[in-house]
């Protein structure tokens, strides 16, 4: 043996000895990646005030992470980006005209009830960027509404014309602007083009699992056929998954992996659910969207789907 | 388009590389460590007994255990309860002329079969267990272990004189009334005359012993089906084709930048063989004896690669994400995603991480197939192959020892927790 051998330290570890690479702070690098389209058409939309929504979001995100692990004498953890997720998810669902102080109020909130307070990442039960949301939204109604604060906005929102105008003015809202972002909603749940795009870049990455989105997608396009197919007095599907949170809610928010189950058909009829609940919430409910709180009353639900598996290797 | 979901999109996984070369030979050893383990030294043998190739050192209580010879002419210098170290020296007269003693055992001339056949192949220092265990069909499984192991497709395709004494071994050996090659996908047009061939799958994980025979017989875990390694008919094969005891074995030596197959002695060292192959180490890296995803880790450069290892790797520092002392569940279901045995390895992890071992087996968890890909994808760089080796050990679950690991099937053997759970109930 060589003498510079001798003094070699190796390291001991544990199998397996390769990695995939892939790590926390990697998929909140690629879940960002998949944001920036909407992020970019959410300003080119909605100007400056989006950008200072986000902004703020992400910032006050990811200081109150910060603080938290600091308080709660935890490993800090700000330095894997799922804050800056976090932030950005939030910040998608508030219209681009929120005051400063309820933006920063919600995403405290988020942090707080949303994740920390259950231990950190992976533990909470319910989406961090939902609870947030869950509590301007009862709290401040009329501030979350966008068609309400948006009042110097040319465009129109889709859902509310649906709602109280009708399905004949509904059915002439052009696609193309709803997918280009030309429309009232949340600032960034809005800007269908550029969040489909990022959901196929997560798809094909594997960050997220094609089952949930699937199963939402089905949840939502199969009992909207089903009533548009059935009666004139419907708007097409294209036109429900264009328009609210639908589409961020199939990609980004059900798809969050720690509140969704874990085996395939598990996925697929949690995404179903979900699906079918932004339906009902929809045709019979008083809200206009509903994606938000179908995928945070489904994730509640997780533990059951969980006990849905497949038989594992060899058991009869 | 399925690799992109399943996330394991590192080519090595895919187990048929195209490499045809044959086996370069390893380095004379200067120095030599060999697992003494359980042997009975032979009577003559002591410290500084001058050795000779071939010359019978101990032999094993157990039937299936082959019987230890020195792999090099040299001197004993120390023998403990574990290992036999042997010093090499320059062959003397006396050496030489015991060397020239040693008898030529031709085994494709035995006429014995099965049973007895093993105690021949047995004083020939070869493991008989798997080879001949008592099953209706025999499944060769001819895929590479693990990733980055290559001599595979060189055993089948290059070196046939061996691989084909080799089968004509096994099935003078094997009870087996039907033995089937399981064959990478790509290679299902090899022809063996009056040997059954099937393709099976050729992305790890599929090389695992336990869904090679489900790919072939199209059921999990059939009674009366066994499998076998490449690897032990092809060291069948050495010694039908030698004519000498077994002492050396077939090795991929690999790191990130070199990956060669070697036929290296008996208790080669590691450093020896990293030297020869001339791979850098540098301080921070790991050395894995066995397969990169279910080998072990080595401290010392003087441990020995044994008869059975079937590769040495060196895991640069870097070139993985590093683990972090206290690393949570995050819960990404990455593990549950990859897992070949449809287990949830996020919650047996946790379980052993908090000591709740027999909740683990309401899990399942003696269905675990120990491939290591838990380990591989998880994003927050957990341990959970270790969990759950943890777990069965504490479940006194049967835990096949890394050397083992790659000739036995792991069977779902009952656990005394299991089997006190079942009375309970009754």
């Amino acid at each position: 043996m060589s003498s510079n051998q001798s003094s070699l330290l190796l390291a001991m570890s544990t199998p397996p000895y390769w990695h995939c690479g892939r790590t926390v702070c990697k998929r909140s690098l690629d879940q960002l990646a998949a944001l920036m389209p909407a992020v970019i058409m959410a300003v080119i939309n909605w100007g400056i005030p989006a950008l200072r929504v986000m902004a703020l979001s992400v910032v006050v995100c990811v200081a109150v992470e910060a603080l938290c692990c600091r308080v709660m004498q935890r490993r800090q953890t700000v330095t894997d980006l799922t804050a800056v997720v976090s932030g950005l998810l939030f910040a998608f669902l508030l219209p681009a005209a929120a005051p400063w102080w309820m933006v920063a109020l919600g995403a405290a909130c988020c942090m707080l009830f949303g994740k920390m307070l259950f231990g950190g990442l992976g533990d909470n039960p319910v989406s961090t960027p939902l609870v947030g949301w869950a509590i301007l939204f009862v709290s401040y109604p009329y501030l979350m509404d966008a068609n309400l604060v948006a009042l110097t906005s040319d465009y129109a929102d889709p859902l509310a014309i649906l709602k109280y105008l009708g399905v004949a003015r509904a059915d002439e809202i052009s696609i193309v602007d709803l997918l280009l972002g030309r429309q009232i909603s949340a600032l960034g749940a809005g800007q269908i083009g550029g969040l489909l795009i990022g959901g196929a870049y997560l798809l094909v990455r594997g960050v997220i699992r094609w089952q949930i989105s699937l199963g939402v997608l089905l949840g939502v396009v199969v009992p909207f056929a089903a009533m548009q197919m059935s009666s004139d007095a419907s708007a097409s599907v294209a036109f429900h998954l264009c328009s609210g949170s639908i589409i961020l809610c199939a990609f980004y928010i059900a798809t969050d992996a720690h509140i969704a189950p874990t085996h395939g058909t598990a996925m697929v009829l949690y995404g179903i659910t979900c699906g079918v609940m932004i339906f009902l919430i929809r045709t019979f409910g008083s809200y206009t969207d509903g994606a938000p709180f179908a995928v945070l009353v489904t994730c509640l639900l997780t533990p059951y789907f969980d006990m849905i598996r497949p038989k594992p290797f060899g058991v009869k | 388009m399925k690799e992109l979901f399943t996330m394991l999109t590192d080519p090595r996984f895919h187990l048929v590389n195209k490499v045809s070369q044959r086996f370069s030979n390893g380095p004379e050893p200067s120095f030599v460590r060999l697992t003494r383990e359980g042997f009975t030294m032979d009577p003559n043998i002591r410290k500084k007994t001058r050795v000779h190739p071939y010359m019978h050192l101990a032999s094993h209580p157990s039937i299936g255990k082959g019987d230890l010879f020195s792999p090099m002419y040299g001197e004993i210098t120390d023998i403990t309860e574990l290992s036999v170290f042997i010093k090499r020296v320059e062959p003397d007269e006396a050496m030489l002329a015991a060397y020239a003693e040693e008898p030529e055992t031709d085994v494709m001339e035995a006429p014995e079969r099965g049973q007895d056949l093993a105690v021949v192949l047995k004083r020939m220092g070869l493991n008989t267990r798997s080879l001949g265990q008592q099953c209706e069909t025999l499944v060769v499984n001819c895929l590479n272990p693990d990733p980055g192991v290559n001599w595979a497709e060189p055993m089948l395709l290059t070196h046939q004189r061996h691989f084909l004494a080799g089968m004509e071994m096994l099935r003078r050996l094997s009870p087996a009334k039907k033995i089937i090659l399981a064959v990478p996908e790509e290679l299902k047009q090899l022809k063996f005359h009056g040997v059954e061939v099937v393709g099976v799958p050729s992305h790890y994980p599929a090389s695992i012993n336990a869904l090679v025979v489900r790919a072939v017989t199209g059921r999990e875990r059939p009674e009366g089906v066994g499998v076998v390694g490449l690897h032990n008919v092809w060291s069948l094969g050495r010694v039908a084709v030698t004519r000498r005891p077994l002492i050396d074995t077939v090795i991929t030596i690999g790191s990130l930048h070199h990956n060669g197959n070697y036929i290296v002695r008996d208790g080669s060292t590691v450093g020896e063989l990293f030297d020869f192959a001339g791979v850098q180490l540098n301080s921070g890296d790991t050395i894995v004896r066995g397969g990169p995803l279910r080998g072990e880790s080595i401290d010392r450069l003087d441990r020995s690669i044994t008869k059975g290892a079937i590769g040495l790797f060196l895991v640069e520092k870097g070139s993985i994400p590093p683990m972090e002392g206290h690393s949570p569940c995050v819960s990404c279901g990455s593990c549950v995603a990859i897992c070949p045995a449809r287990l949830r390895p996020d919650l047996l992890s946790r379980y052993a991480e908090f000591g709740l071992h027999k909740r683990s087996l309401e899990q399942y968890i003696d269905c675990c197939l120990e491939c290591g890909l838990c380990g591989y994808v998880c994003i927050n760089r957990r341990p959970v192959l270790q969990y759950i080796r943890l777990s069965k050990a504490k479940l006194g679950i049967n835990v096949p020892k890394p050397q083992d690991l790659y000739y036995s099937d792991i069977r779902p053997a009952k656990s005394k927790a299991s089997e006190t759970a079942e009375e309970a109930k009754q």
